[in-house]
């Protein structure tokens, strides 16, 4: 069977990635998706591990400095050898370091000097620092908005945003591989979205419930100072 | 040099069965690795599944009725006409398989998800049938020149 029939089974027996955005209870777990991702060969399964493994934040130490990263993303770009899949990753982190220099720029760093980050724009973003978007706006015209966020001080409207653009940009992709590798590839990678998405919610859903625990256990204090008093 | 020629006309006469036989195991693979891969995600209506994967199946049939009305003694005069169109239907109707079995899968994928739009989704295999039928009905009409 040729490259682009390769996984026709595989992803026949995954649900649509558009499905993953609307159930309310995930239509697949991790569990069966690495059950399902068995059917990959070797050398394909371990291009896609070095791809999340990659593209993943849990993956990095919190102390890991940018040299790392970009040394990091260079050796994996090493060990991806699908043009598609290369052009992805390295949107992807180009899409991270204009959001990383965002949060500099808002810490109140000045322009890094020489480039920064990996990409098209490296040498491009410190040259218009005090640009709000960078003079990025025809590549990237999300910026706008991630700015303003960003100044609202608004984390999980930035991550939501950050992740829509993610995912409408393998979309863009997905729509050129119906059952090869790459296909495969960018499914785990829109569930991956999926993932951190429900997360963000789980985050949010969270900081609510503390916020109604610390009310009423305010009551609660209330009550029994009441008590004491008597 | 008769002896090549007239191995081409044979060639020719036994090419639209074999490249059709070929595009449609391709075609009916393709189709029913999807077929398979769709019953392990949907609780029900498996038998379309399986029903739609046999559709490149037609290539191999179209190819042996050309195979059987190009068959006739073959001379010098007339296996170039035969080489010519067994050849070029055979390619057609390979194509015209592989081709809809890759539409049968995606067709297959998109009913697993949404089963109302089973009919719509057989459109363009349905259409690339149609074409396989062109390559089968001018092949027989032009054979019918060769003496």
């Amino acid at each position: 069977m040729s490259g682009q029939d390769a996984y026709i089974a595989l992803m026949c027996s995954l649900p649509g990635s558009e499905r993953l955005f609307v159930a309310k209870q995930p239509p697949l777990s991790r569990i069966r998706l690495e059950r399902r991702l068995t059917a990959l060969t070797a050398k394909d399964a371990e291009v896609l591990n070095v791809l999340e493994h990659t593209l993943s934040w849990s993956a990095y130490d919190m102390d890991v400095t940018d040299v790392q990263a970009i040394q990091r993303c260079k050796q994996a770009l090493q060990n991806i050898p699908q043009p598609t899949l290369r052009k992805l990753f390295m949107e992807r982190m180009e899409l991270r370091s204009v959001v990383a220099a965002l949060r500099l720029r808002k810490r109140g760093d000045p322009a890094p000097s020489g480039s920064f980050g990996v990409g098209r724009w490296s040498c491009h973003i410190p040259a218009h620092w005090a640009d709000p978007t960078f003079g990025l706006d025809t590549p990237m015209p999300w910026l706008k908005e991630a700015h303003q966020l960003l100044e609202d001080e608004d984390p999980l409207g930035l991550e939501r945003l950050l992740l829509l653009i993610s995912h409408k940009q393998l979309k863009r992709y997905a729509a050129r591989h119906m059952f090869d590798f790459e296909a495969v590839a960018i499914y785990v990678l829109i569930w991956n979205i999926f993932d951190r998405w429900a997360q963000s919610s789980a985050t949010e859903a969270a900081k609510r419930f503390e916020k109604l625990a610390q009310q009423a256990m305010a009551d609660v204090a209330d009550i029994y100072f009441e008590g004491a008093s008597a | 040099m008769n002896e090549l020629v007239l191995t081409l006309g044979w060639l020719g006469i036994y090419a639209p069965m074999a490249l059709g036989a070929a595009s449609s195991a391709i075609g009916c693979s393709i189709a029913g690795m999807a077929s398979i891969g769709a019953m392990t995600e949907t609780e029900g209506g498996y038998g379309r599944f399986v029903g739609v994967s046999a559709f490149p199946s037609t290539m191999v049939i179209y190819g042996i009725v050309i195979m059987f009305t190009l068959n006739r003694d073959v001379t010098p005069e007339n296996a170039g006409g035969l080489f010519g169109i067994g050849i070029l239907s055979g390619i057609a109707l390979m194509y015209c398989g592989i081709w809809q079995g890759r539409a049968c899968a995606a067709a297959i994928n998109a009913t697993k998800e949404k089963p109302e739009i089973f009919g719509l989704a057989l459109a363009p295999a349905a259409i690339i049938e149609g074409f396989g039928v062109f390559a089968f009905v001018f092949a027989l009409v032009i054979s019918a020149g060769i003496s």
